[in-house]
């Protein structure tokens, strides 16, 4: 189905990376800082294989992981709840929607000190800056998945018989799909700058963690490496896996251009 | 509710009972505070088995009356019966194959066809029986060995045979066609309006159709009720006595389709003349 042009621009972006480590190396060897302060790539590597060698490092991105995995499972069941109240009734849409607007308008670490407040030097309090953060993003994008469903499924599956108390599980939830993985999709990223937030402060063990001791042992190789890792992490879920989902689901749902 | 003998003003004394009965149906709506007619009083019976097509240019109306008969819409006056009961609100005896494919993206083409019997009497809870009836009528269209294709992988023509089997599934008495085969090539067009009609002949059903292709109207219907414009009103009727399956670029369609078009140019120079 990929044809060449696609597969020329992935080298486009690999030679884009390459030169950008080569920029880095390039910069470092003109020694404008010291290398506690401004490392090169290699020692940033080396550093990461420290971690990993000390058994510091996969600890630390499982716990993250299953921190997001049942953070944002739990944000996902109440955003698509929320969301689907939002859809099928004009006066909740109007009451929620501006609250949600607003809270997204909020940085996902504004919600550390509630959570610190609330839930002390806890766990839960994590999980509550992962919901907090990524369930306005599904619950809107849910509900605006339902004002855009053609009108003329709900047509069709009026004539056909679908009785009313069936229509949200047999026809407006799947009719919706393709909004609601965008809303999942973005709620991952926002539950994701959540978690690491969170555990900067809060957290013994972590991503975040691994970036806040690296801060206090003024250890800028580990801070960087840890940024990379986490950056990477983000990009492969919401990239490979929500990313995949999302073009199966629009081309299924004839929304993508189909080559 | 059953005001009249069946065939006391029936054309050419049809022997099959009425299914549809328009008595005085009219619709109108509210625009920007004003009441804008789109059909005036239209009175028309559909016999049972009967292909009937409303034909006439866009604006008459002829959507309306088809969403009237669909439920979609209430008539402002008048009533609309189906075997002598008053139409109330949208059901599956009454199913509408819509003018672009209406099917179910999440669902694949086996699914789709299932999806209106689940709610059925005979079929609730009975998923085996379910599948049986999509199977026959997957055969039916001739689209056995695509069951479990998804949607977005059949072609518009294979779209439009999935959706009529769809429609059919739950044995409505009436079937409503909303312009067929609009975005298709003219080839897959004279194909399926073949295959239409033979699954049409093989199982007798009542059928009201919508077209501005006077073609079609003369391809498809026993009876084209041509339709005058804003607001919608009944001009006259042709009748179509030729055998089918018909092909529509047969000699005989294209007269036939001559005839239904010098009705609706005729009505368009008369402007407001009066027929019943």
């Amino acid at each position: 189905m990929k044809n060449h042009p696609d597969r020329r621009h992935k080298w486009y972006v690999l030679g884009f990376y390459l030169l950008l480590f080569a920029v880095w190396q390039l910069v470092f060897s003109l020694e404008l800082a010291p290398d506690y302060l401004f490392p090169s790539p290699l020692q940033v590597a080396r550093r990461l294989t420290e971690l990993a060698l000390d058994g510091m490092l996969w600890p630390s991105i499982k716990t993250t992981l299953s921190r997001m995995a049942i953070g944002f499972t739990i944000a996902a069941g109440i955003g698509l709840l929320i969301g689907l109240l939002m859809g099928v009734s004009r006066i909740v849409n109007g009451c929620l929607k501006s609250l949600f607007l607003g809270f997204q308008s909020l940085p996902t670490a504004a919600w550390m000190p509630i959570s610190l407040l609330l839930f002390g030097l806890s766990d839960h309090g994590i999980y509550f800056v992962i919901i907090m953060s990524s369930v306005a993003a599904i619950a809107i994008s849910t509900s605006d998945g339902i004002h855009r469903i053609p009108p003329l499924y709900l047509r069709a599956a009026r004539t056909l018989g679908t009785p009313a108390y069936a229509m949200p599980v047999r026809v407006i939830l799947p009719a919706a799909l393709p909004g609601i993985v965008t809303g999942i999709k973005l709620g991952w990223t926002l539950g994701w700058h959540g978690a690491v937030s969170a555990e900067l402060i809060k957290s013994s063990v972590g991503l975040g963690y691994l970036l806040y001791m690296g801060r206090e042992l003024n250890d800028a190789a580990q801070v960087l490496g840890i940024m990379m890792l986490t950056i990477l992490f983000g990009l492969l879920l919401d990239r490979f896996l929500f990313g995949l989902i999302e073009q199966r689901i629009r081309r299924r749902w004839g929304l993508a251009g189909e080559s | 509710m059953d005001p009249h003998p069946p065939d006391a003003a029936a054309p050419e004394a049809s022997p099959a009972p009425v299914k549809l009965e328009f008595s005085e149906v009219a619709k109108s709506f509210e625009h920007d505070s004003q009441t804008v007619a789109a059909l005036r009083p239209v009175s028309l019976r559909v016999h049972a088995g009967e292909f009937v097509v409303l034909f006439g240019p866009s604006g008459c109306g002829k959507s309306t009356l088809l969403n009237l008969v669909a439920g979609f819409e209430t008539p402002t006056s008048g009533t609309i019966t189906l075997d002598g009961k008053a139409i109330d609100g949208p059901g599956n005896d009454r199913l509408m194959m819509f003018q672009e494919h209406a099917l179910f993206p999440w669902l694949n083409v086996i699914d789709n066809v299932m999806y209106g019997l689940r709610w059925e009497p005979g079929f609730r809870f009975r998923p085996h029986a379910r599948r049986r009836k999509a199977l026959e009528l997957l055969h039916l269209v001739h689209l056995d060995e695509f069951a479990k294709s998804s949607i977005h992988e059949l072609s518009g023509g294979m779209r439009q045979r999935v959706a009529l089997a769809r429609a059919l599934a739950p044995d409505p008495k009436v079937l409503l066609i909303d312009e067929p085969f609009p975005a298709l090539d003219a080839l897959v067009r004279a194909k399926l309006y073949i295959e239409l009609q033979d699954i049409l002949v093989r199982t007798h059903k009542t059928i009201m159709s919508v077209t501005h292709d006077p073609r079609e109207a003369a391809c498809l219907g026993d009876r084209v009720v041509i339709f005058t414009g804003r607001p919608g009103r009944i001009r006259s009727e042709v009748r179509v006595d030729l055998p089918r399956p018909r092909d529509i670029n047969s000699p005989e369609v294209a007269e036939h389709a001559g005839r239904i078009n010098a009705q609706l140019e005729a009505a368009n120079e008369e402007p407001s003349g009066s027929e019943a």
